[in-house]
């Protein structure tokens, strides 16, 4: 057999390539084409490249249903089908990293607890889930914090960051009480700690020994009459039930205790633990990809010409105290300016947040301009609300035409916009929205004020909060203003509503001068979340 | 732990994130470039987890100064051709020198492709319904041919010549739109 080219059969014989169904004359007879025929060729891999870059480009997708991809600009995020086919190939990675399991898994929570102001009485964190199903009625929300107390896992797998920094992956069927920031206990199952320096001392009591780690991964298998200890990474100290000297175990090595016999030695076995690592993997792959899908859609959200102002937080050389915007729009101001705070870790491991922590940090800007309606969005994680007015972002002083957002010391969302005439303005207040669970953890902020329509709507994690009507007169104006704090610009430094310093972090602010529609506030925050709703566990 | 094996674990979990911040950055053109040599697209996924394992294991080698997708091809060559000893047909396809040449060659193909394929977003927007879901239940939903098949109504090779067609007339379409761009 022999192709040539243009033809059908050479058409055929391509088509039947890429779909793996070529006979072995055709390969033969499309072999000899394409060594031969340099048009052929070429045309061979431009059918080849369209044929994959369908099969690689899920974004081609996302714009159907009529909805223009202008509208579309902050929809990014991928359907499940392809993150989990994404993550199969991360997953293969994981798999042979976790041969070289590792420790020290970079952690975020670890200085809250040294916190001042209010803190909730949470512990812990449920972190992650796969096929988690829990005994009883009320079972863990993802993300949500955890108070002391008792968790039982029927089956599936869960993660739990101690705000100690130690991180328990848990494989049910388990009870495993949580103590205090450093301390569990486990009645029964399976589990795996991965506890970084800054959390040494970690310890796990089970019925038959107390295990204290020292900086260090190891495993637990504990069942009603015997436990079995393995370490997998540094050194471990552990003391049998039966009241015997303190033991301390190496990597490598691991312990039994049967009843109230004392401990054998054993070797520890990794593979029996082989699913637990998989979920850490997991974890720290799906933090990376969720960076990755954020910063696509940040750098699309970046060509919106209404885009006045993009704080991404995403810094090469933090001594720098330029902050830089983002946004592409040709005037926007190029840069804000950092006076103190610290730079922190963001929503994933990777990313850069700034922190506020001092009555002197703050970003200062200037933006130009007149605006019938304005949006405002930042991501940031709450501390404590020390002030009785604790600023998100504020024009200086009380000029004519700005905003005032802050977050109020009941956890109150307030805007303030302030009209021509002296004494006019309006403080639009949300019902009490940042409450002692929500301390800690990445919440998304956004409120719009819509000149056009008349309207104020604050929003929390892309929900709508409340909303109200607008009584001041456009235009909007910014000029000279600051994130995460407010120059007073003449009134008495001495009174304390003055002081409205924000306390905690921040890592991406947007503000925009039009009114974004629900369902935009509503792309920002799915697209910026730090992790998905729920994890498949990959079969 | 000592401060020394504390620094270099850390150094280990960095280099990991780092690692998998970049490959998944490049992923999908690792992708493209094993499914030049190998279009089955089940194939090419294959290839290319082997090939993560591979600079995963070399990653201490990578030199940061240099970009990281090329670094990354070389790799994904030599596993293309150790994946297509095992497969007679695949070899036969290839045999002779062919997949070099079609990789050096795609390469200098690929800024005029780019230029062509901007336009296939919007081509694939002005597919008639029926194609266009079939060319999403295939592509991007990955349903597999037999169910693509069954949800058109069609037998398996009616599916398979249907594709076809579809990527000839998404060619045309992105040929015409890149002309007009030109003239």
């Amino acid at each position: 057999m022999t192709i040539t080219f243009p033809s059908r059969e050479f058409d055929e014989a391509v088509a039947a390539a890429c779909h793996s169904a070529a006979s072995d004359d055709q390969v033969r007879a499309l072999n000899a084409l394409l060594r031969s025929d340099g048009a052929a060729r070429d045309e061979y891999i431009l059918r080849l490249e369209l044929h994959s870059r369908l099969a690689s480009e899920p974004g081609l997708f996302s714009a159907g249903d009529g909805i223009t991809s202008r509208e579309n600009a902050f929809q990014l995020p991928p359907p499940p089908k392809v993150r989990t086919h994404q993550l199969k190939w991360v997953l293969a990675v994981a798999a042979c990293l976790a041969l070289l399991a590792t420790g020290g898994w970079i952690f975020r929570l670890s200085h809250l607890n040294d916190r001042k102001g209010a803190t909730s009485k949470a512990v812990a964190m449920l972190n992650r889930v796969a096929d988690a199903q829990w005994t009883g009625s009320e079972s863990p929300r993802l993300g949500a914090p955890l108070e002391p107390g008792w968790l039982r896992l029927k089956s599936g797998l869960a993660q739990i960051v101690f705000y100690s920094g130690a991180r328990v992956v848990v494989e049910g069927p388990a009870e495993v009480q949580i103590v205090s920031p450093s301390e569990a206990s486990c009645r029964s199952g399976r589990l795996t700690a991965d506890v970084p320096p800054q959390a040494r001392g970690f310890r796990i009591g089970t019925p038959q020994m107390d295990v204290t780690d020292l900086g260090t991964s190891f495993g637990l298998d504990v069942k009603e009459r015997r436990t079995e200890l393995h370490v997998f990474k540094g050194s471990v100290e552990f003391q049998s039930a039966t009241g015997s000297a303190r033991q301390s175990l190496k990597e490598g090595a691991g312990a039994v205790t049967e009843k109230s016999r004392s401990p054998t030695l054993i070797s520890a076995d990794p593979k029996a633990f082989a699913a637990l690592f998989d979920l850490q993997f997991k974890s720290s792959a799906a933090e990376v990809l969720r960076h990755e899908q954020w910063r696509a859609a940040s750098s699309r959200l970046n060509d919106d010409p209404s885009l006045l102002l993009h704080f991404e937080f995403e810094q090469t050389d933090i001594s720098e105290w330029q902050l830089r915007n983002a946004s592409h729009r040709k005037d926007a101001p190029l840069e804000g300016t950092i006076v103190g705070c610290q730079w922190t870790d963001g929503r994933w491991p990777d990313k850069q947040a700034l922190e506020f922590r001092s009555v002197n940090d703050r970003v200062r800007f200037d933006v130009p301009g007149e605006y019938e309606s304005l949006t405002l969005a930042a991501w940031v994680r709450v501390q404590g609300l020390d002030r009785q007015i604790n600023s998100l972002f504020m024009s200086d002083g009380f000029e004519a035409g700005t905003v005032h957002w802050s977050v109020r010391q009941d956890g109150v969302l307030a805007l303030t916009a302030i009209g021509s005439e002296p004494r006019d303005h309006q403080i639009c207040i949300s019902p009490p929205a940042l409450t002692l669970n929500q301390f800690g953890l990445w919440v998304h902020l956004a409120v719009v004020i819509d000149g056009g329509t008349k309207n104020v709507v604050q929003y929390v994690n892309g929900a709508p909060a409340s909303e109200h009507a607008l009584n001041i007169n456009v235009p909007f104006r910014v000029g000279a203003a600051e994130v995460g704090n407010w120059n007073a610009k003449g009134f008495p430094k001495s009174d304390p509503f003055m002081i409205r310093n924000f306390g905690g972090a921040m890592d991406e602010f947007c503000l925009f001068g039009r009114a974004l529609r629900a369902e935009e506030i509503r792309g920002l925050y799915s697209t910026g979340r730090p992790q998905p709703e729920s994890v498949a566990l990959e079969k | 732990m000592s401060p020394e094996s504390t620094s270099l674990s850390a150094d280990k979990t960095a280099s990991q994130q780092r690692f998998l911040s970049l490959f998944l950055r490049s992923e999908r053109e690792i992708f493209r470039y094993v499914a030049a040599l190998v279009p089955n697209v089940a194939d090419a996924e294959d290839i290319v987890q082997q090939t993560a394992i591979a600079l995963w294991e070399k990653f201490d080698s990578y030199d940061p100064a240099q970009p990281f997708t090329p670094w990354a091809c070389r790799f994904a060559l030599n596993k293309t051709k150790q994946w297509i000893e095992r497969r007679q047909r695949w070899q036969a396809l290839l045999q002779g020198g062919l997949a070099e040449e079609l990789a050096q060659r795609r390469e200098e193909l690929l800024p005029d492709i780019e230029r062509r394929l901007k336009h296939l977003e919007g081509c694939l927007n002005q597919l008639p319904a029926e194609q266009r879901s079939m060319v999403e239940g295939y592509y991007y939903r990955r349903d597999g041919i037999e169910k693509v098949a069954e949800g058109s109504g069609r037998t398996v090779a009616a599916a398979y010549k249907t594709l076809q067609r579809i990527r000839q007339a998404l060619q045309a379409c992105i040929e015409n739109s890149a002309k007009g761009v030109a003239s």
